[in-house]
Formats: C-alpha cells, structure tokens, sequence
C-alpha cells in the first residue's frame, strides 16, 4: 500500500507511525472534533504513555489505531503499522493486522469478556481465528503457557468469568491480547479498575513481558504517577491534542506546560510537605469537543493565561532536550 | 481539631457477618470531632460494610456502635440521625437530572418536614460548598453544570442537614484528576470552617496525605494499623500497610514489595495473624521463632485507644 518509492526509507523504520491524525465524530448536532492534529512515531519495543482526563480523545486514538472507529466517522492524516497504510487496508488484510501485529487490552475487564463461555476458550479463539496455531490442541497449550505467563494457574482455563476477581480478569484480557504474539499492545486504562495492589501485580506484569520480548507499547491512563514509572515517554492530551510530550520522568517531575503542571500535582507525593493538607486543583471541567474555546483550548482554566492566548491556539514547540510542550509560554 | 475530644461516634469491636462471611470481625473505631479519617484498605477489606453500619444502613452482628448525643443548643426539631450524612463517589449518578438544584439541595429538609428558613438554608449550603452567589445555582440543572460543581451540589446537599458527621465513600473516585482536588479542598474547608468531621472511605493514599488527620487501615475485616497521617503514611510498621505504600507509584523510592495473590474470601479467614500466609515479614524465615509460632496461632488484636497501633506480633509490643 501507498507509494511504491516509500517502501525505500531513508529514516528509521518505526513500528508505528501516525502523522497528522484528525478524528471526527459526526453526531446529531453536528460534527464533533475528538483528536486533532496528532502525531507521533514509535520504534519496536519503545514504550509511549497517554495520559488526560475524559474527552480528551486519548482513548478515541487508541481505537483508531485498530481501525475500530464506528461507521461515518471522518478521519484524515496516516496511520502506517510496520509500514502498512492502516486506513487502506482491505479487510482481509485489517484482519491480519489485528492480533497478530497489534492488540488492545480495554478497561473493565468485566464487560469485555464473554460471561458464558469459559475463559480459556475465550483466549482460545483468535488463535484459531487467525490460524496462529493449527490445531485447537495447539492453541490450548499455547493459553496454558500464557495463563502461566500472566501468572494464572492452568485450572483457570475452565473458569467462566464471574469465577474470577478483577485482577484476574484482567490478566485473562492481557493473555488474550498476547494470544497472537502482537508486536504493539495498546493497554487503554488497565488498571483503573483496579486496587492498588492488584495494580500493582499487572504493571509487573506488563514490566516483565517488555523484557522478555520487544514488545512495544501504548499505555492510557489519566494517572500520571503510574504512566510515569511505567512508559519510557509520555503524552499529555488535551482538548483532542498532544500538548506536552518528552521523557516521563522529566514530564512528570518539572512539567513545561501549565496542565501537565496542574494533571501532576493532582497525585500529591507522600511524604511531600507542600501537599500535606493542601489538595491542589484546577476547576473547571476539560472543554466538551463539540465547543471548544477560542485561542488555546486550555485558556479558561489556566493559571498563567495572558490576553494572547484567546488569539491562537499554539502549535507544540521545543521545550529541552527530545521534549516539546505547545503553550506560548515557552 | 477540637479540645473536646467526645467521640462523634465511636465503634466498639463490631463484627457484622453475612453467613459464613465474617466481612467486619471486630473493629474498634473512633471518629473525633473536627477530624478527618480516612479509612484505607482494598476490595473486600469490610470497610464500605463498616460505614453503612456507622451510617444505620446495615445491622451489626456484634459489638456496637455509638453515636453521640448532638449537644442541647444545637438540637433543633430534626431528628438526630441528621447528624450524619454520607456522601456518594459518583455525583452524576446522585443527582436527579430532572430537578432543579435547589429542589436536590432541598429534599432532605423537605423529606424531615422542615421547612423553616428553607431558602436561606439551602443557600447557605451551596455558599458553603462554594457555589456563590447560589441564587444562581438555584433554577439550574445538573446537566448545566460543571463535574466538579456537581459534587459540589451532593455536598451542599448533606451540609443543609447541617450534620456533625460526613461519611464519604470514595469521594473523588470518579472524578477527572484536574478536579479532584477542589474537591478535597472543599472537604478540608468544611471541617476546619465548621467543626464537622469526615469518615471517608478510600483505597487512595494521596487523598489520605492530601486531607486526613488521621489513617486507619482495614485488612479482611480488621482495622490492621491506625495512628496519625504522617506515622501511617511516612513510617508504616504494619507489613500489610509498608507493602501498600511500597506500591504508591508516587512512593517508589521504597523498595516495592508486591503482595503475591489477593485478599482471601472472608468466608476462610486465615488462622492466627489473618495476613500472615500473605506477611513478607513472616514468609522472609527471619522472624524469631517465638514471634513466628504466634503469626500462625494467635489472632494479633487492636485494641480501642488513642494513639500508634499496629496489628502485629512481630512490630507493636503492645500487641495483645
């Protein structure tokens, strides 16, 4: 697909490549901007966390990466996957794509599981499906070695979903995604759901399946503090936008934009005296994508608006080394 | 905090059991007036059964809870189980979208029959949530409002019963990060501009740092730790409470200690010290033998009392 002079790549080859991504829903009242303008590259085993609060079209991106829009949504830029144009892509080879190159793992682990059938079939069947094994022998012992992978017991195959807690409910929704041994694995707010030591558990998980095998991932959450120690680098949406982007601990500890500012110390540190009885906040709730404010959508609740900001919306610019935040304060 | 140190409520080993499932198993507990406590533990910790029973919603199985007398001058004809409101985690789902703000803030007067001074009353509940100037709340939907104000609502809608006592169950769970903040700030306003004290129920450590006096920390029915914030949060001597925090993204520079497994089924609580088949201290061999043999025979025990304790034969002598 696409040009045939493009197969010939002066830069790096990147697992995943979206450039200039425009989302729009197209609803009753009108059309319904939800990502605008996103970009970003990443190479085979690179680790990207997403972060924003709800309506920021982060979990919007996630489903277009898998093609997973609902009908008469627009969308307009590129999505290429190990060089594949993802928009392009017949269904035949859609169906190639998903599973084995990429795969998501989606929050409420409940909900995403069939409750009457057993879990084991349920890991079972995109093997099948996309004959990644021959034979349904195969692919039972393949799920026992990945029960064991997520550290589930092989007698949990013959469970149905009410069976288990919600921790193991979600270590079935990673093993499934693993199924087809994907190179990318897109993991939209995991662990959300979850207490804070069974939280804990799958970012271990999912911190030893990185080691093991290259695999590369897109990690969603509006916790910061987790993305933080979990993803290499990191994106703070915003009103459908990347608007600060750069290494996560950086990020994370000296943010450059005034909302990655504000999205950071709404996880106070404990043991940190500033925060001790002093709960900081934003106000205000995050844009609604059907209307959102001239100038920098962020204006109305930021702290250090000046009158230029109602002007232009400001593009991302560099804010230090490998870093770029998209506030004209910089 | 207060000088009058009169329990608001105080729970004394309450044990409420469903069957066989023994989700509260002698808890001892107080609130003090002024204070905010959190009360932190995970899924099947017993902790949200132990507020509804404070809250009168869920029978005891044993042990009793007591609340105090609301003080004569401030008794007005209210009943004096308006003395503790609670407080929900998702206002969108608390809040009737077909009333008015002033009606929602309203029907707890309304439900009571009290309708002295309603319009002033419910004013001054949404002024004091921060919704100024609330006649402009009034006519409004909650649609038309902002999350955070909708919380907010719930909140002026507790206060108008002007309670000594606000029970919240994961106040700011639901809520975006930008918000949850004002949130707790309010929360913190309100005890220290009035007096009231708060029992709020969490699995979040940060809102425990961020707005609690004091913490206590809820294991398979059990209060395991309990002391002031910063003992509880900057030196944990519960295994089960240093495994926690050793968790908190925020708190890594502890060396992380990942529990194995989960909380068991309350309807098997394990023999002796209920956390020890899961203890890193226990499992590690190092504990003394003495100390050891107790962990698997003996049921470590809290006792009611101000001040540190913890839950432990191997770290709190005073264990009994």
């Amino acid at each position: 697909m696409g040009g045939a002079p493009n197969n010939v790549t002066e830069t790096p080859e990147f697992l995943l490549s979206v450039r200039d991504l425009n989302i729009t829903y197209q609803t009753t009242r009108g059309p319904v901007p939800a990502v605008r303008g996103v970009s970003f590259d990443l190479e085979s085993g690179d680790s990207l966390g997403l972060a924003g609060e709800s309506g920021c079209g982060k979990s919007t991106l996630a489903a277009a990466l898998l093609r997973l829009l609902p009908p008469g949504t627009t969308t307009s830029g590129e999505v290429t996957i190990d060089g594949q144009d993802l928009f392009s892509l017949s269904p035949g080879g859609l169906r190639a794509v998903r599973w084995t190159k990429e795969s998501i793992v989606f929050q409420g682990a409940l909900h995403a599981l069939n409750p009457v059938q057993t879990v084991g079939r349920q890991v079972c069947e995109p093997m099948l499906v996309h004959e990644t094994e021959v034979s349904q022998k195969a692919a039972t012992e393949k799920s026992r070695n990945l029960f064991e992978r997520v550290g589930l017991t092989a007698d949990k195959l013959d469970y149905y979903p009410h069976q288990l807690s919600g921790g193991q409910r979600q270590r079935v929704l990673i093993a499934m995604a693993l199924a087809c041994d994907p190179d990318l694995l897109i993991a939209d707010e995991p662990t959300t759901a979850l207490d804070l030591m069974v939280q804990a558990q799958v970012l271990a998980l999912i911190e030893e399946l990185r080691r093991e095998s290259a695999l590369t991932l897109i990690f969603i959450t509006h916790d910061l503090s987790v993305l933080a120690y979990v993803c290499e680098r990191l994106a703070i949406m915003y009103a459908g936008r990347i608007v600060e982007e750069g290494p996560s601990l950086e990020v994370f500890r000296q943010p450059a934009h005034p909302y990655t500012r504000a999205l950071a110390a709404a996880f106070p540190t404990i043991g940190d005296p500033s925060s001790r009885l002093s709960p900081t906040g934003l106000g205000g709730d995050p844009p609604t994508p059907g209307a959102l404010p001239q100038g920098c959508p962020f204006h109305p609740r930021c702290p250090l608006a000046e009158d230029r900001c109602q002007d232009e919306e400001p593009g991302l610019r560099v804010a230090g080394a490998s870093r770029a935040a998209a506030c004209v304060l910089i | 905090m207060r000088t009058d140190l009169n329990p608001i409520v105080s729970v004394d080993e309450v044990s409420i059991f469903f069957g066989s499932a023994r989700a509260v198993d002698g808890v001892s507990l107080e609130v003090l007036p002024g204070e905010v406590l959190a009360l932190v533990g995970e899924s099947g910790s017993g902790k949200t059964t132990l507020i509804r029973a404070i809250q009168g919603l869920q029978q005891v199985s044993g042990g009793s809870i007591r609340h105090r007398e609301r003080p004569e001058q401030e008794s007005t004809d209210l009943r004096a189980d308006s003395g503790v409101q609670m407080i929900f985690q998702d206002p969108t789902g608390a809040l009737n979208p077909r009333q008015t703000i002033y009606d929602i803030v309203a029907e707890g007067l309304r439900i009571r029959r009290d309708g002295t001074d309603e319009e002033k009353r419910v004013g001054d509940a949404l002024a004091r949530a921060g919704l100024r100037p609330p006649e402009r709340f009034f006519p409004m939907f909650p649609h038309q409002i902002s999350g955070g104000q909708r919380q907010r609502v719930v909140i002026a809608g507790a206060m108008v019963m002007n309670p000594i006592l606000l029970l919240a169950d994961e106040p700011v769970a639901s809520l975006d990060a930008s918000i949850r903040g004002e949130i707790l700030a309010l929360m913190r306003q309100l005890v220290d501009d009035t007096g009231l004290s708060i029992l709020a129920v969490t699995h979040d450590l940060g809102l425990a740092w961020n707005i609690a006096d004091r913490v206590a920390v809820m294991y398979l029915g059990r209060i395991v730790e309990i002391g002031t914030t910063e003992q509880i949060l900057e030196n944990p001597q519960h295994p089960y409470t240093r495994a926690l925090l050793s968790v908190v993204p925020e708190t890594r520079r502890m060396e992380q200690q990942i529990l194995q497994g989960e909380i068991p089924d309350s309807k098997r609580i394990p023999a002796g010290c209920r956390f020890h088949p899961r203890c890193p201290l226990y499992r590690s061999g190092d504990l003394d033998e003495g100390i050891a043999a107790r962990c698997t025979t003996e049921d470590p025990h809290l006792m009611l009392g101000a001040g540190w304790h913890a839950a432990c034969w191997a770290v709190d002598p005073q264990t009994k």
